[in-house]
């Protein structure tokens, strides 16, 4: 256990090889090696089985289904990367989710598209924004608090996004205003790319660059890493809340865009389960529910990870209940490895 | 040493032990004999609570050999060592609060003891072996902390131990405590049980033990019956050089008032108005919980205040926040480092860092390389230990983490800096560097504020000192010229003084 605990550091060097023990040093190397690179390896075996028993795996079709699939997931983990980075966690984007979707869609007939597209952004920043002066003004401090606060603040967006919508669910095919901008967003292509591809590239690109560059992605580490010594060392921490939860807030609604213009349709739960998804994607790339360490990088793998995972049950049958329940063990599998190595 | 014959109960013999960029034990060779106590000393980070764990199999160690009680100790887990008769009395015990003192004593052996009845009575026959009466049903939560201490060797004897080891045992024990201590280290030690008596405190080393062993970057420096060893002479091998004084010579720069607090009051706090000069260490002595902490966090902006004036330079600044206080040019270094203090698996640079970001901040962006000159710099002027500043500075030893912390706020050159126990737990030679940091910082003219629970720290290092007592400021007096005695009479709130 002492091994793991010496490998937990912000950028730690690999352990260097020193003395007489080198031998022993290096298949600990190893050790490390696999436990870092363990979701990589997951995904290379879950591709490679799934390739030989089912070839149907490999075909154009599916592998662009699954680049489809990927994209919505994939925004709103980016965003709850930061939350649980900044020691936080946010249950609300399920509701946010649901809100963004059906305001966004009923207001491209009467706004036109680009502004029904800024409606929904800024509606994503509100929540975000809402879910972040909640837990300030309670003074809530840990995880579990903003855990109970975010899951109610979801239960509110969703009936919000009910009474809205009269539970209504509503189509682009019923819609004579243009909403070309949204069909692109769905289903349009950019070279060899699917355009929500190149959403999340960028999306990635400016989150990685915002998490390693910037002073506030530093404060946001710290202020997961250990609140009170940040405050005591002058970091405003009050503003990486806020900016965790708007971050969040705002790549839920990208997330929630892009989704319903790919399925061309918004329902008032369209966004069921994205709060469970989000958090197993972020935790089983191996970002650490306990704050300070992660990163959008390892979030990409670990949506990877989850929606090939999904693929492939699909593929080969697996009924939904199963998978569910896979998917539950595997959180579960993540959060005990998470646990074991801070121990 | 090498004298390996029946009366050695414990002998480990070119013992090694690496972690990552850092060599704990290198080959480290002692015996201990039957029925001594053998004393262990050494700086934070020389290597003894290694040596212990890989004794009680919390860690596996790299070569070496140990023998205990003439058998080879290979793989074993801390359950196996303290069935074999190797005890460990850790410094922050470990009893279970909700149980009572016999079921402690027998945890998880109950059916052994056949029955709760046979638990009591078999607990109670050791506690009377050592002459203990605590009842055996008392709740451990109720008990001191000394009688807790009791329990713990009481479990130790119940199985039987003939190595008990004991990790800084005194450090929260009363004068009265410690006396009962002694009186069972030596019953233990006449029945024929040996002790490793690990502790900071060298008065209850010469006291106490038989054999001292002093232990510095990993190896064993020497062994020795103490009468051989004197009391320099074992500080100057912990430290690997002679420190003549303690403490250096209080720095003697106090210029004009700096700092002015007044009125300050909080739900502990009353009416607190002092000043602080130029080049002033101002001590603040009272007891634990009096309010120090409180008056520090207060000014610092940590806590809620209900109204109060700071003046810096005679012009009023206000404080609502840390940052605040940051800007306005104060520093602190809080109590407990490692909670309040450090972000523990965070890089040593990035610890250093964390207060100076606007030193490296362009428009919002990290200048990397400014990052870590800042880093390079403070490690090179305190003499951080560290293999790298990118090492997560939990590695490091408690001494050198504390400069970490008092590096991240020199590097912003505050006007004042606040220390709450800066040398809580670190080794001699650490605290000299500190103190002499504090020096260096009061002559270019910055301002000390001292909290300390050692009482001959503040009063060496102090131009002044306050006595706080239940939240008030009952005297202000120079500890140069006022007694020891004088100054704790006050800090216990017995008599007003004025300097």
């Amino acid at each position: 256990m002492i091994k793991a605990e010496m490998n937990t550091g912000l950028g730690a060097p690999a352990s260097k090889a020193i003395g007489p023990d080198a031998p022993r040093r290096s298949l600990q190397g190893v050790v490390t090696f696999l436990k870092e690179y363990l979701v990589l390896i997951m995904i290379a075996l879950l591709v490679g089985i799934t390739a030989v028993v089912e070839p149907k795996f490999m075909d154009a079709a599916n592998l662009i289904n699954i680049e489809r699939q990927l994209g919505p997931l994939m925004m709103v983990s980016l965003g709850m990367t930061f939350v649980i980075i900044g020691g936080f966690i946010d249950l609300s984007v399920t509701g946010t989710v649901n809100l963004v979707a059906v305001v966004t869609i009923s207001l491209i007939q009467p706004l036109g598209q680009v502004s029904a597209l800024f409606v929904g952004l800024g509606l994503g920043i509100v929540c975000g924004g809402l879910n972040a002066v909640l837990i300030l003004s309670s003074g809530a401090v840990t995880q579990a608090e903003a855990l109970f606060l975010t899951f109610g603040m979801s239960t509110v967006y969703s009936a919000l996004a009910l009474l809205y919508s009269h539970g209504s669910t509503m189509h682009f095919w019923d819609m004579s205003a243009s909403k070309t901008l949204f069909e692109t967003i769905g289903s349009g292509k950019l070279g060899p790319f699917s355009v929500s591809f190149v959403i999340f590239l960028v999306c990635l690109a400016l989150l990685w660059a915002f998490q390693e560059k910037t002073v506030e992605g530093r404060f946001i580490r710290l202020t997961g890493g250990n609140k009170t010594a940040a405050r005591l060392a002058g970091v405003n921490i009050a503003r990486s809340i806020v900016v965790i939860y708007i971050l969040c807030g705002f790549m839920t609604a990208v997330g929630s865009i892009v989704l319903f213009s790919r399925i061309t349709t918004a329902a008032p739960t369209i966004g069921l389960g994205f709060e469970t998804n989000a958090i197993l994607a972020v935790v089983v790339g191996g970002t650490t529910l306990l704050g300070g360490k992660g990163s959008v990088l390892r979030t990409v793998m670990g949506v990877l990870l989850v929606t090939l995972m999904s693929n492939c049950l699909d593929l080969i049958n697996v009924s939904t209940y199963l998978q569910v329940a896979v998917k539950g063990a595997i959180l579960v599998l993540a959060i005990w490895l998470d646990n074991r190595k801070q121990a | 040493m090498d004298a390996v014959g029946s009366d050695v109960i414990l002998s480990i013999k070119d013992v090694s032990k690496s972690f990552p960029g850092v060599r704990a034990l290198d080959n480290v060779s002692v015996d201990v004999r039957r029925g001594t106590v053998h004393g262990l000393v050494g700086e934070n980070g020389a290597g003894k609570s290694t040596l212990m764990k890989i004794l009680s199999g919390v860690y596996e160690r790299d070569a070496g050999t140990v023998t205990f009680d003439g058998q080879s100790v290979e793989h074993t887990t801390p359950h196996q060592s303290m069935q074999s008769g190797l005890a460990i009395i850790y410094q922050e015990l470990n009893l279970v609060n909700k149980m009572s003192v016999g079921e402690n004593i027998f945890l998880g052996r109950f059916r052994e003891m056949k029955g709760m009845r046979g638990t009591h009575a078999k607990a109670r026959e050791i506690l009377d072996s050592i002459g203990c009466d605590i009842p055996t049903t008392k709740l451990v939560s109720e008990l001191s902390v000394s009688q807790k201490q009791m329990v713990e060797i009481a479990k130790a004897l119940s199985f039987k131990s003939k190595l008990i080891i004991m990790d800084e045992p005194s450090s929260s024990l009363t004068g009265e405590e410690l006396i009962e201590l002694a009186k069972i280290i030596q019953q233990l030690k006449g029945q024929g049980i040996s002790i490793i008596y690990i502790s900071h405190k060298l008065a209850e080393v010469f006291d106490f033990c038989d054999v001292i062993s002093v232990m510095r970057d990993g190896h064993i420096i020497d062994t020795k019956p103490t009468g051989d060893f004197t009391r320099n002479e074992l500080i100057a091998m912990m430290v690997g050089r002679t420190i003549e004084n303690e403490y250096p010579p209080r720095p003697q720069c106090v210029g004009a008032p700096l700092l002015e607090v007044k009125h300050l009051n909080t739900r502990k706090l009353h009416d607190i108005s002092f000043t602080l000069h130029y080049g002033e260490i101002l001590g603040l002595v009272g007891l634990v919980g009096a309010g120090r902490t409180e008056i520090v966090r207060a000014l610092f902006g940590a806590d809620k205040v209900r109204g109060h004036e700071v003046w810096i330079d005679g012009k009023k600044v206000k404080i609502r926040k840390p940052r605040d206080a940051k800007e306005a040019g104060l520093g602190f270094i809080p109590e407990d480092r490692k909670l309040q203090g450090l972000v523990l698996p965070f890089s040593v640079e990035c610890n250093i860092t964390m207060a100076a970001f606007r030193k490296f901040s362009w428009f919002g962006l990290i200048r990397k390389s400014i990052e870590k000159g800042i880093a390079a710099r403070q490690v090179a002027a305190l003499n951080v230990k560290t293999p790298s500043t990118r090492v997560p500075v939990r590695n490091l030893s408690g001494g050198n983490q504390q400069k970490c912390i008092v590096g991240r706020w020199l590097e912003l050159s505050p006007r004042v800096l606040i220390m709450d126990e800066p040398t809580r737990g670190i080794d001699v030679g650490a605290k000299y560097e500190i103190y002499m940091l504090m020096k260096q910082i009061a002559e270019r003219g910055g301002a000390i504020i001292l909290i300390s629970s050692e009482l001959p720290e503040v009063l060496s290092m102090s131009n002044r000192v306050l006595t706080i007592f239940e939240g008030r400021i009952m005297g202000e007096l120079l500890p140069e010229t006022a007694s020891a005695d004088e100054i704790m009479s006050s800090a216990l709130g017995m008599a007003q003084v004025t300097a």
